[in-house]
């Protein structure tokens, strides 16, 4: 093993020029996947943020008896997931949507019933959007509920986007795994083709294949992990500046600061790197003949 | 049995008792051990090599067959020099490719060390291979890694102790007169040091059998001399050697068994050529130093049977 790693090493550094450049195309491979997987990190907070605030109106029918209106604020008071509950009479809605529009005087003119009563519950922040769906099911069986309404086109719109976003980034790392496969792969064709009198004398002198290979897989690996690692660190770089020059105007607009990739994707996209290092390495001595 | 040398006792032999008898080549790697082949017993009554009615034929993509052995016999014994002689193209690179299985054999046996090499598993070959030295006419040596790195890459495949890899290689490179040399960058060396370094490496593992193709093929007149002067030593001091050459000129410097491979059949010649051609036999054709350039030509100028059809007379 001391002796593959020490090969390793001599073969980067006797190449090191066409090692650089392949390190080079696989950290701008690497780029444009860790930049998808940023849009779709920070795209997945929004929705967390945004899908999270819940509030729902819950509008009561006409004539809906008070006790079972009641009855409802009560149940929805002593749900934990639920964090203040009010009552709003036709009087206060229209109050509430007359207030911001005094001169309006076609909506002054509307009756009483176009203002049904609701209530309004807030749900709590960390509260996850499938429970206020169930919520929301089981108030819409009750008699007294006429409908309901969840504000959650928001959130739809950006789950619709975040799955989009998961997709292409799902497609742009397809393609970049390829790259980086053909990248290494043909990085170690290549040396070797320059290499070939050294595999002939090491086949010769009676080296087993994994002894003529592992130095090939590491380098790979080295490679892989590299190249991530940097392209990382490129991006990691953009993105302060970007995040700088925004002066947390993007932050406000959003109600969220724009996040970096959590550290165990970082790592993961270095391992990953690693792997496929590895793999192109191997694949490159596919056509080692067996002299 | 030739004196033991001082290098000698430090001798890490890297052919196991196993190899002669079932299993497969492994190396034996206890240092001060001395070579089954070498150190009496059975194993030494055993020949280094046999060709047991060894048939080659190269598929051609058009059905044109290329039958370059049609079924040689012969038997090389431990501590022997032999040449392998034959004009160009008779299959003298095959018939050693066929010992280190770069190439098999479509008919017959291979023994080596009394196994038989056609019947090696494709992991076996490594084992083989390191109980033999080859030497080529291209050196085949890296020339970006130093000189030492050249030759001690034959011990670390079998993952030799630094200590002593150090001192064998270090050896190895006294033999052939590189002693100090191990750390030039290999390229850099002329031809016939580049060939040095590449027997160095042929002998440092202590094979039971220095295979050598045209070692002297692309070094001029007094380099090739030299060079064989250098397997001699390396004879004399024990070590079995098959020696593939076109080159009169070497067959003639001293009386030596030569094997004549032509049109596919061996004829064994235990004197050399010089009492070949005493005994009368025809001269058949030309030579086979044909387009070898003048200094060759010249030195064939003898009446000296080259292409020997085993047409002896009487
Ligand atoms: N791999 C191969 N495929 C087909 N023909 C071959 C191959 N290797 C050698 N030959 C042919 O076999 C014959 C013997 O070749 P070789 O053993 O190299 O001869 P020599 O070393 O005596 O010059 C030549 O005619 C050569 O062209
Ligand atoms: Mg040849």
């Amino acid at each position: 093993m001391a002796g593959s790693v020490e090969r390793a090493k001599r073969g980067l550094y006797s190449e090191w020029r066409l090692h650089a450049l392949s390190v080079v195309s696989l950290a701008v491979a690497f780029v444009c996947l860790g930049a998808a997987l940023l849009v779709v990190v920070n795209i997945h907070a929004l929705k967390e943020r945004w899908g999270r605030t819940g509030r729902a109106s819950v509008y009561l029918k006409d004539g809906a008896p008070p006790q079972q209106v009641e009855a409802i604020l009560v149940a929805l008071q002593a749900t934990p997931e639920v964090r203040e509950v009010r009552y709003l009479s036709p009087a206060d809605a229209r109050g509430q949507v007359l207030s911001g529009n005094m001169t309006d005087s076609t909506l002054k003119a509307l009756p009483q019933e176009a203002f049904p009563a609701s209530i309004e519950i807030d749900v709590q922040p960390e509260v996850k959007e499938a429970d206020v769906q169930a919520m929301v099911a089981k108030l819409q069986s009750l008699p007294a509920v006429e409908g309901i309404e969840t504000y959650g086109t928001w959130t739809e719109r950006l789950g619709t986007l975040l799955s989009g976003g998961t997709l292409a980034a799902a497609a742009l790392a397809a393609i970049v795994f390829g790259a980086v496969l053909a990248v290494v792969a043909s990085t170690m064709r290549l040396a070797l083709t320059r290499r070939r009198t050294e595999v002939e004398v090491l086949k010769l002198v009676g080296a087993s294949d994994s002894f003529v290979r592992t130095p090939y897989v590491l380098e790979g690996t080295f490679q892989g992990a590299l190249g991530s690692a940097a392209a990382i660190a490129i991006l990691g770089a953009l993105f302060a500046l970007v995040r700088s020059r925004m002066d947390g105007d993007l932050g406000s607009l959003l109600g969220l600061d724009p996040m970096f990739l959590p550290w165990f994707v970082a790592l993961g996209m270095v391992g990953v790197g690693a792997l496929l290092g590895a793999l192109g390495g191997a694949l490159g001595l596919r056509r080692l003949t067996t002299v | 049995m030739p004196p033991a040398r001082p290098h000698e006792i430090a001798r890490a032999s890297l052919l196991s008792a196993d190899a002669l008898g079932g299993g497969r080549f492994r190396p034996f790697l206890r240092a001060g051990s001395r070579d089954p082949l070498r150190g009496g017993g059975d194993a030494q009554k055993k020949p280094v090599l046999v060709f047991d009615g060894v048939q080659k034929v190269y598929r051609g993509h058009s059905g044109t067959d290329l039958h370059v052995l049609r079924g040689v016999d012969l038997t090389i014994e431990r501590g022997e020099f032999v040449f392998v002689t034959g004009p160009s193209g008779a299959g003298k690179s095959t018939m050693l490719k066929l010992v280190y299985r770069a190439e098999t054999v479509d008919d017959g046996r291979i023994l080596f060390c009394g196994r038989d090499v056609a019947r090696l598993t494709d992991d076996s070959i490594p084992f083989l291979r390191r109980n033999l030295g080859i030497v080529f006419q291209d050196f085949k040596i890296v020339p970006n890694w130093t000189v030492y790195e050249n030759v001690s890459i034959a011990l670390e495949v079998i993952g030799l102790s630094s200590r002593l890899l150090r001192q064998r290689v270090n050896v190895a490179l006294e033999r052939v007169g590189l002693a100090g040399r191990g750390g030039d960058r290999a390229g850099v060396l002329s031809g016939g040091e580049q060939q040095r370094v590449a027997i160095a490496r042929a002998i440092v593992g202590e094979p039971a059998m220095v295979l050598a193709d045209e070692p002297t093929g692309n070094l001029d007149p007094a380099l090739a001399l030299d060079i064989l002067g250098l397997f001699e030593e390396i004879h004399a001091e024990g070590t079995t050697v098959l020696f593939a050459t076109h080159d009169r000129t070497l067959l003639d410097v001293r009386p030596r068994r030569i094997i004549v491979l032509d049109e596919g059949r061996v004829t064994d010649v235990p004197a050399g050529l010089g009492a070949y051609a005493d005994e009368g036999i025809e001269i058949d054709a030309e030579d086979f130093t044909e387009g070898y350039g003048d200094v060759r030509v010249s030195s064939v100028a003898a009446p000296i049977p080259m292409r020997a059809r085993a047409r002896r007379a009487g």
